[in-house]
């Protein structure tokens, strides 16, 4: 592993996770066909009835949020599963690993939702947006945020057992306020134009962003010292 | 018999209030007496 | 020692006696009378016991982080004891808050569940409390298993306020709002007030008696268990 500075090991942390998923692809195939599945269920159960704004804009992040906790726990499960871990930890200081690992779940996710979006908007006539840019800004935002939580409990359950089930269990109520804001943006998106529409929702985001990450910066060194 | 009761459920619930509140109070009691020997035997 | 424990009886003895007993009228004349709510008349007694029962659960919470955080510095065994102490009371204080306030909304809103802003909140703190103790459940080692909860406690404590804050915006509230008392939804008088603050202060230490307890059966169940390997 190359020494560098704290911006060096954050993307050498980065690329390493990148091109590991490059190569097996598991992450994002396992969450597109996720996502290909989840959407046919919605389609089949919706028929051809036209739902309301809400409904749309719940449904779409209720599928985010699904496939970021099926997908993003995996960067620190696999280095403790590989072992590699001890390597990580002889080589590297705890900060830049967390922001690199940070930094890919957060590309993964938006990479994600934009698929996940932009199919959702395709095969479901009666997502109708009437602010595109409201629209982008809070599922950027809610991306964002969502990312975050999910890599700091990401880093928490991969030291636990029974992962699987703990990791939706430990996040629902950490992501619940994110949610909540975002679907309310989502349904602003919606029903209003102008980009400004939901300032109130992006100053919650933001300062759920900001807070969650302060938090991580934080108490991730202790994890990370287990 | 159930005029009486409903005329005076307010009376009912707090003599009920009363007696869990003694209960509850007691207990917490003799727990901390059984706790408080436990810990001198721990010491000796 | 003792002198807390009689206080502390004979204090929430009164408080009950108090709660029930002061007649509810609508002109107020003499110092121990309430006033009558709109909408709420005799009901509005359980305002006595289910304020205060979230109150200390929320208390709860905030005693647990604070340990947490204490753990994460010290990385004393001692402090998680306290820890998860806190959040094992907070927890039981959270489910009887539910517990009081569905019956009551049985009553005064006619179904026991209609996810009320304030309903959702303490749904959620009722699941952090359950996550909480899942994760601690699923750790064998007592340091590891300490540091993980002391880290998702805090984690849960940065997160907990932006539901205060998101919740209320999203849908409007029914829920009567006695401490910020801002649409004059209730009014209490001195009296009302006076029994309402007692009682907090009763729970609360009720709370720290019931926290100690369990501080140090969980230091001995400790000292047996470390003893015996």
């Amino acid at each position: 592993m190359k020494k560098g500075g704290f911006l060096g090991v954050t993307a050498a942390v980065f690329r390493k996770d990148t091109s590991s998923e490059i190569r097996t692809r598991y992450a994002l195939n396992a969450l597109f066909l996720f996502t290909v599945t989840t959407l046919s269920i919605i389609l089949f159960s919706f028929q051809s009835s036209t739902v309301p704004v809400q409904v749309h804009a719940g449904l779409l992040w209720v599928l985010i949020f699904f496939a970021a906790m099926s997908g993003l726990s995996r960067t620190f499960i696999t280095e403790e599963d590989r072992g590699t871990i001890l390597l990580l930890k002889l080589s590297t200081i705890s900060t830049p690993v967390y922001y690199g690992k940070l930094l890919f779940n957060v590309l993964l996710l938006i990479a994600l939702t934009a698929i996940l979006t932009v199919l959702y908007a395709m095969v479901l006539p009666g997502f109708i947006v009437l602010s595109v840019p409201t629209l982008c800004i809070s599922l950027f935002l809610g991306t964002v945020g969502l990312a975050s939580a999910s890599t700091i409990i990401g880093a928490l359950i991969a030291k636990a057992n029974a992962r699987g089930t703990l990791y939706p269990v430990l996040s629902f109520p950490i992501v619940l306020p994110l949610l909540l804001t975002v679907i309310r943006a989502t349904t602003i998106a919606m029903e209003q134009e102008g980009w400004d529409a939901a300032m109130d929702e992006y100053r919650v985001l933001i300062s759920y962003i900001l807070a969650i990450n302060a938090a991580s910066y934080l108490v991730f060194e202790y994890i990370w010292k287990d | 018999m159930y005029q009486f009761l409903q005329d005076n459920s307010l009376y009912l619930v707090l003599a009920i209030s009363l007696m869990g509140w003694a209960g509850i109070f007691f207990y917490l009691k003799r727990l901390g007496a059984r706790i408080s020997r436990l810990e001198k035997q721990d010491k000796s | 020692m003792k002198v807390f424990q009689a206080i502390l009886g004979f204090w929430l003895t009164a408080v009950i006696l108090c709660a029930f007993l002061f007649p509810i009228v609508p002109e107020i004349t003499r110092w121990y009378e309430f006033p009558v709510i709109p909408g709420l008349e005799q009901k509005a007694r359980i305002l006595f016991f289910h304020v205060p029962l979230a109150w200390t659960s929320v208390v709860g919470f905030v005693v647990s982080v604070i340990f947490a955080i204490r753990y994460l510095r010290t990385k004393k065994l001692d402090d998680d004891i306290r820890s998860s102490s806190a959040a094992g009371l907070g927890l039981l204080f959270c489910a009887l808050t539910t517990i009081t306030g569905s019956i009551w909304a049985k009553f005064s809103w006619g179904s026991f569940w209609n996810w009320d802003p304030r309903e959702t909140s303490i749904f959620v703190l009722l699941l952090i409390y359950g996550a909480y103790f899942a994760l601690r459940s699923s750790v064998q080692e007592d340091d590891k298993k300490a540091t993980l909860a002391a880290v998702y406690a805090i984690i849960a404590g940065v997160t907990m306020p932006f539901l205060m804050f998101v919740m209320p915006r999203i849908i409007a509230s029914l829920h009567p709002d006695p401490i910020i008392n801002t649409q004059g939804k209730v009014s209490m008088n001195g009296t009302m007030l006076t029994v309402f603050l007692s009682s907090l202060a009763g729970f609360t230490g009720l709370y720290f008696w019931i926290y100690s307890l369990t501080v140090r059966l969980a230091r001995l169940e400790f000292k047996r268990s470390s003893e015996g390997e």
